[in-house]
């Protein structure tokens, strides 16, 4: 492998490169805005959590109320209701388009073989003549998967997290 | 259209009525006045101001009020606006505070809503009298409180709370009596969402158990049952619309009051083997140290699965929340649901209650999208000239009368929304 000569500290492992997270990260989202929810679900490890608060500066999803907390079983339940011909709030189903920026490793455990990522998303969705924009910090716990990752936990911090939503059918 | 007492009582028969109780701007502003304006209304529960204070923001219809717990400890609920130029006072959704300021010029206020002090009084001269109650923020004539739930009434005079609630009550003693401590806790988080749609729409469907196999289709796997929605359950709900699931659904309770519009749907089919979860096992001792066994049995029998109490709070058992109905304007409404915590049981039983909760009842959640959408369908198609009229005719030839005079039923039957047409065309033609 060739040296990396990008301004990473010598002490980053060649597995954490940022742009290979950042292409990781870009691929997560093309999959929701491609419904394959079930390939996203495979993202996740054994353990792993999709969360997003409900409450700005909300630091637990134990005890307090959260717009999704899912662990991989909550996810195929919720996935096989996406994919059930008679979702009426998915019928006809929403359409979103994601963007993710401003990738950030704030810290690496080469020990586990962890790193965590902040980036921000904007999301729009469209159905029947209602148009949104979502948008907020994104918080990966990825896990080193030979040359991919998994994630461990992805938490979303929506912007207007503590707003009055209309339904909401698929994760940010 | 002008709405006299004529023209109002045609709108409703026992079972049907005009779809412009959902669509026609008039009839909000009257609702707003004759429902929301006199009668009690729930405003919310004492756990979410525990302390001196202590206060949220919320409306009773379409009315800013501040619920609040004064320096005495005692709760009260207060106009939220300034008493000066009508401005907003407390902006933030809670908090705590010892004075009321408001933003625009300084006036404050004690947290019974009176006015403290004007600033800069020396401007005003003889004739303004700071001890005039018309210059606070105004307290709502009557609020009372029944085991931790916050009621208040715009009108001073009129029912007591006790009344009002009646029969219903009992569903707020079946919940409460599951706490070891006898006492709830609402203040684990809010799920807000909006659809757009009448706020009848909601309250109707709350205790509405002829739609579940239909809206909620999606739900059900190909077993017929419904995920679970408890640990320690190896299934959901069975939930079909024929064979054994249906006639067992068939026998669950119903009742609706006619007078004050409350109605309940009794117990629904779930959870039929036996809780064998320690941490639910630990549960039941911890009641059996405080009830007995025998009156811990009777606590644990599920009875009641919703319980709408009219005009704007509902109760659910299933996956334990009080939901607030909030009208905003005739065709937009939200929906505030707490996850209901019991005081004294393990910890980790109440996180679970909350968990659960996010899965069903949250905007992103897996049952409550479905109803959303049916609303707006509805308020949509109403539109239609096709027919006007909504019909809530299931059962009505097997209505009994209990000793109450209220109606009781059994099944899949809309006897709760007849009783709630009863009680709203009863308080919209009321004399003022």
């Amino acid at each position: 492998m060739a040296a990396n000569t990008n301004s990473i500290a010598p002490s980053m492992p060649a597995w954490a490169d940022e742009r290979a997270i950042e292409r990781f990260l870009i691929r997560e989202v093309g999959l929701l805005d491609e419904r394959r929810f079930e390939d996203w679900r495979d993202l996740f490890t054994e353990d792993g959590h999709y969360w997003v608060p409900l409450r700005w500066g909300q630091d637990s999803p134990d005890g307090e109320s959260s717009l999704f907390y899912d662990d991989r079983k909550i996810m195929a339940t919720r996935f096989e209701r996406l994919r059930h011909p008679n979702i009426h709030s998915q019928s006809p189903a929403h359409r979103t388009c994601r963007i993710v920026g401003n990738v950030v490793i704030e810290r690496i455990d080469a020990a586990l073989g962890e790193v965590h990522v902040a980036s921000n998303m904007i999301m729009t969705d469209y159905r029947q003549r209602v148009s949104r924009v979502f948008s907020g910090r994104v918080h990966h716990l990825l896990r080193r998967n030979g040359d991919d990752f998994k994630i461990v936990l992805k938490k979303v911090e929506l912007t207007n997290c503590d707003d009055v939503f209309e339904l909401i059918a698929v994760p940010f | 259209m002008q709405y006299d007492l004529g023209t109002l009582r045609k709108l409703v028969h026992r079972d049907h009525v005009h779809r412009s109780v959902y669509l026609d701007p008039q009839l909000f502003t009257l609702e707003m006045a004759r429902i929301f304006g006199r009668g009690w209304v729930y405003v919310g529960h004492d756990s979410l101001v525990p302390n001196p204070g202590d206060f949220l923001t919320t409306r009773i219809g379409t009315q800013p009020v501040v619920l609040s717990r004064h320096t005495d400890g005692k709760i009260h609920v207060i106009y939220n606006s300034c008493g000066h130029r009508g401005a907003i006072v407390c902006n933030e959704e809670k908090g705590n505070a010892k004075l009321f300021r408001c933003c625009y010029h300084g006036w404050t206020f004690k947290t019974n809503g009176d006015l403290d002090a004007v600033a800069m009084p020396r401007g005003y001269g003889t004739s303004f009298d700071p001890r005039d109650p018309a210059l606070g923020m105004g307290r709502l004539p009557r609020v009372e409180t029944y085991r931790g739930f916050v009621f208040a009434s715009l009108a001073s005079d009129g029912p007591s709370l006790e009344e009002h609630l009646g029969f219903a009550r009992t569903s707020i003693d079946e919940l409460v009596d599951r706490a070891p401590d006898g006492e709830i806790d609402l203040s684990a988080g809010v799920h807000r969402y909006m659809f757009r749609g009448n706020w009848k729409l909601q309250l109707e469907n709350s205790v509405d158990m002829y739609h579940v196999p239909f809206s909620h289709e999606s739900s059900v796997s190909r077993s017929g049952r419904q995920f679970d929605r408890g640990t320690g359950q190896q299934a959901g709900s069975a939930i079909s619309d024929r064979g054994s699931a249906a006639q067992k659904w068939e026998q669950r309770s119903a009742w609706g009051s006619r007078s004050s519009g409350h109605g309940y749907a009794g117990h629904q089919p779930v959870a039929e083997e036996e809780n064998t979860d320690p941490i639910h096992r630990a549960y039941v001792t911890l009641l059996e140290k405080r009830h007995g066994k025998e009156r811990t049995r009777e606590i644990l029998q599920p009875k009641r699965h919703n319980t709408a109490f009219f005009p704007n709070m509902t109760l659910q058992a299933l996956n334990q929340h009080v939901r607030v109905i909030v009208p905003i304007s005739v065709d937009r409404t939200e929906v505030n649901v707490y996850p209901i915590r019991l005081k004294g049981a393990p910890d980790e039983m109440n996180r679970q209650f909350v968990r659960h909760l996010n899965l069903t009842h949250s905007a992103a959640s897996l049952i409550q999208t479905d109803d959303l959408e049916c609303f707006r369908r509805c308020q949509e198609g109403l539109a239609s000239q096709g027919s006007d009229w909504v019909w809530f005719a299931r059962g009505v030839e097997t209505d009994r009368e209990d000793e109450r005079g209220d109606y009781v039923n059994n099944g899949t039957v809309e006897v709760q929304q007849r009783a709630q047409f009863a009680a709203w065309i009863k308080l919209m033609t009321a004399e003022a």
